[in-house]
């Protein structure tokens, strides 16, 4: 065997032992992702269950569990970003990925409800938003929806935003659509009980919202 | 399917060829090349200097010649005024008493009319070239000669290195040329060198004499006269220790103008007259792999850099409409924390990476196996940033060059 072609075969070896240690590390960090997902998923399902609790336990006084509740607002929030970018790494098509967005559904739904209770036992007002996108490439005003809306969330954390991937395959999800009302046109808003569907800008968007309530929710900055 | 897709094929190729590089750096002739000492043998040596309105170097170069570590009466310098029309004249003048010097002045006919006519002017048994604007360190003539022991060596290139880099783009030519000088001493162990550079490269006379002397060869007469030598069968070497400081453009005009004309040159030569080296077992390294890749790279830099800007303007668009209608604020301005959650992690990117680190390892090298004094870490910075933005230019313009049949001056 000729020094050359000892050297390409030897050069060759390396390179796909390269190739694949690239590979295998975008798909370990990836699978790293999900698993950091499924460890703060876990964290927010005690978390649920345990505000859901919470509010039971204090029939008598259930604001209390109010500020528990805001905090796990913020947190899903935080975790649907994440989600979000997993998503965009994996693919919307991976089943893990579905499989989180599934549960992470499911957490909203339950969120938006115990929300919905505490605003009806203490009499506050908090603003509501219940998005619905689809990332199938019938969207085009999606990605632009969802940024203004992480803009408002950001701006006003009393803000409740919560999203919602229409064609997921998810019970509840369907029976909130259902419940809602919510038509197949994306993107589509549910802003304290009104809808509204697709995106032009933000101003026009903040229009959607009952008069003065951003005004009076706390701005960050 | 993502965009991204389209590069994994040229990112792979590269990675292929920059690991057979490192490969063959640590097989046994490359070793070999590198222990190699200067020798005792001190055949006659013509060294030629093709001047054309170089008034401004010519003598700098001629003094770093006389300043050669080799037997006076064995090493003769050949000026050659290619009919300059600035001080070319008067200052060869200076040198005209010193008995090394000839000097010879013919009508403006190329580069390589001058080199044939110091050629025709001795009977040396090696002839060299040294561009009128570089300049060699002492004893890099005793590390060429030994490299013609071997009988089969036709050829001897030097290591090249820019004279006192001055500005950003000449500092990121240092680190380019530092690759080169691995490439050359790589290569050379497999005679797989297509172009024996104008500055400092040796000859066997009588070869080049019976190869029919230098040719126009499309603007690129060293890479010509390198291709046509090894169409013949012989060797090409590389001494990789035999520093030579070039002048280097400190314009980006000058530099695409310069590159321009030498891959032209390239494409021309090897898409012309010397096509049946591409592919050819019987010239092993040369033609199976090194003219293919060089071919191939410029292909892969076109495109690579095409989709690079089709991604990066995909991503630029989609960000802005995005963004639109949003507080500069929030939009523009960093907000939150690190998280390695949110570190970019592509197939795409880290083999980029993979490349690029790879090609700074063998830049490295290539000053550390030449021992070539200075600091090169400006120039691997601006080599990483700035090397990719700027090479597609006159890969671009080479190409369409070619394709159209455009000819251009040379003089950048």
């Amino acid at each position: 065997m000729s020094l050359v072609t000892r050297n390409a075969l030897i050069a060759l070896a390396i390179t796909i032992v390269l190739a694949g240690t690239v590979a295998y590390a975008v798909n370990y960090l990836n699978r790293a992702r999900v698993a950091e997902l499924s460890t703060i998923e876990d964290q927010l399902s005690i978390d649920t269950l345990s505000l859901d609790t919470q509010f039971s336990l204090l029939e008598a006084a259930p604001c209390d569990s109010a500020a528990s509740s805001t905090t796990l607002t913020s947190e899903l929030a935080d975790f649907g970003t994440r989600l979000s970018y997993a998503e965009s790494q994996l693919g919307s098509d991976d089943a893990q990925v579905i499989r989180l967005k599934e549960q992470y559904s499911l957490l909203e739904i339950r969120d938006y409800l115990i929300t919905n209770r505490l605003a009806q036992a203490c009499g506050t007002k908090p603003v509501t938003v219940l998005y619905f996108y689809s990332n199938n490439g019938n969207c085009s005003d999606c990605d632009k929806a969802g940024y203004a809306l992480s803009y408002l969330r950001n701006t006003y954390p009393s803000l409740r935003v919560y999203s919602f991937d229409y064609n997921l395959d998810l019970g509840a999800l369907k029976t909130l659509i259902a419940v809602t009302k919510v038509r197949n046109i994306l993107p589509a808003f549910v802003i304290n009980g009104k809808h509204s569907y697709g995106f032009t800008s933000l101003a026009d968007l903040e229009k959607q919202f009952p008069k003065g309530v951003l005004a009076t929710s706390t701005p960050t900055f | 399917m993502s965009p991204e897709v389209l590069a994994y094929p040229f990112l792979f190729i590269a990675i292929f060829f920059e690991s057979f590089v490192l490969v063959t750096l640590l097989s046994k002739p490359a070793r070999a090349a590198r222990a190699r000492t200067q020798g005792e043998t001190t055949p006659s040596v013509a060294v030629i200097v093709p001047c054309w309105n170089e008034a401004s170097t010519i003598a700098a170069t001629c003094d770093s010649l006389l300043a050669l570590q080799y037997p006076k009466e064995r090493l003769e310098i050949i000026l050659v005024d290619d009919g300059s029309t600035d001080a070319t004249p008067e200052v060869m003048a200076h040198f005209a008493q010193h008995p090394q010097v000839r000097i010879v002045r013919k009508e403006n006919g190329g580069k390589h009319t001058a080199l044939n006519a110091g050629i025709a002017l001795t009977q040396a048994d090696l002839v060299g070239c040294l561009d009128a604007d570089s300049f060699v360190e002492p004893d890099a003539l005793r590390e060429v000669v030994p490299c013609f022991v071997d009988p089969q060596v036709v050829a001897v290139t030097a290591a090249m290195s820019v004279h006192k880099p001055g500005n950003i783009l000449q500092h990121m030519q240092n680190a380019e040329y530092s690759f080169g000088i691995t490439l050359r001493h790589v290569f050379a162990s497999l005679n797989g060198l297509y172009v024996t550079p104008g500055p400092f490269s040796f000859y066997r006379r009588d070869v080049v004499e019976k190869l029919g002397g230098f040719r126009y060869g499309h603007q690129t007469e060293d890479m010509e006269m390198a291709l046509r030598i090894q169409n013949a069968g012989y060797g090409i070497e590389n001494a990789p220790r035999a520093r030579v400081y070039t002048q280097a453009p400190d314009t980006i005009r000058g530099l695409i103008k310069q590159r321009t004309r030498w891959i032209t040159g390239f494409l021309r030569n090897i898409l012309g007259e010397y096509r049946g080296l591409i592919g050819s077992r019987r010239h092993g390294a040369l033609g199976l792999l090194v003219l293919p890749t060089a071919l191939l790279a410029i292909v892969s830099g076109i495109l690579l850099f095409l989709l690079t800007l089709f991604l990066f303007a995909r991503n630029i668009f989609t960000a802005l409409s995005i963004r639109a209608g949003i507080p500069l604020s929030y939009a523009y301005l960093p907000h939150g924390s690190f998280d390695w959650f949110y570190l970019p992690t592509s197939f795409y990117l880290l083999l980029a990476a993979i490349v690029l680190m790879t090609s700074v390892t063998l830049i490295m090298v290539g000053k550390r196996i030449s021992k070539t004094p200075g600091n090169i870490a400006l120039g691997l910075v601006s080599y990483v940033f700035l090397y990719g933005l700027i090479v597609p230019f006159w890969l671009i313009r080479a190409t369409s060059d070619v394709a159209v049949g455009k000819r251009r001056d040379w003089r950048y």
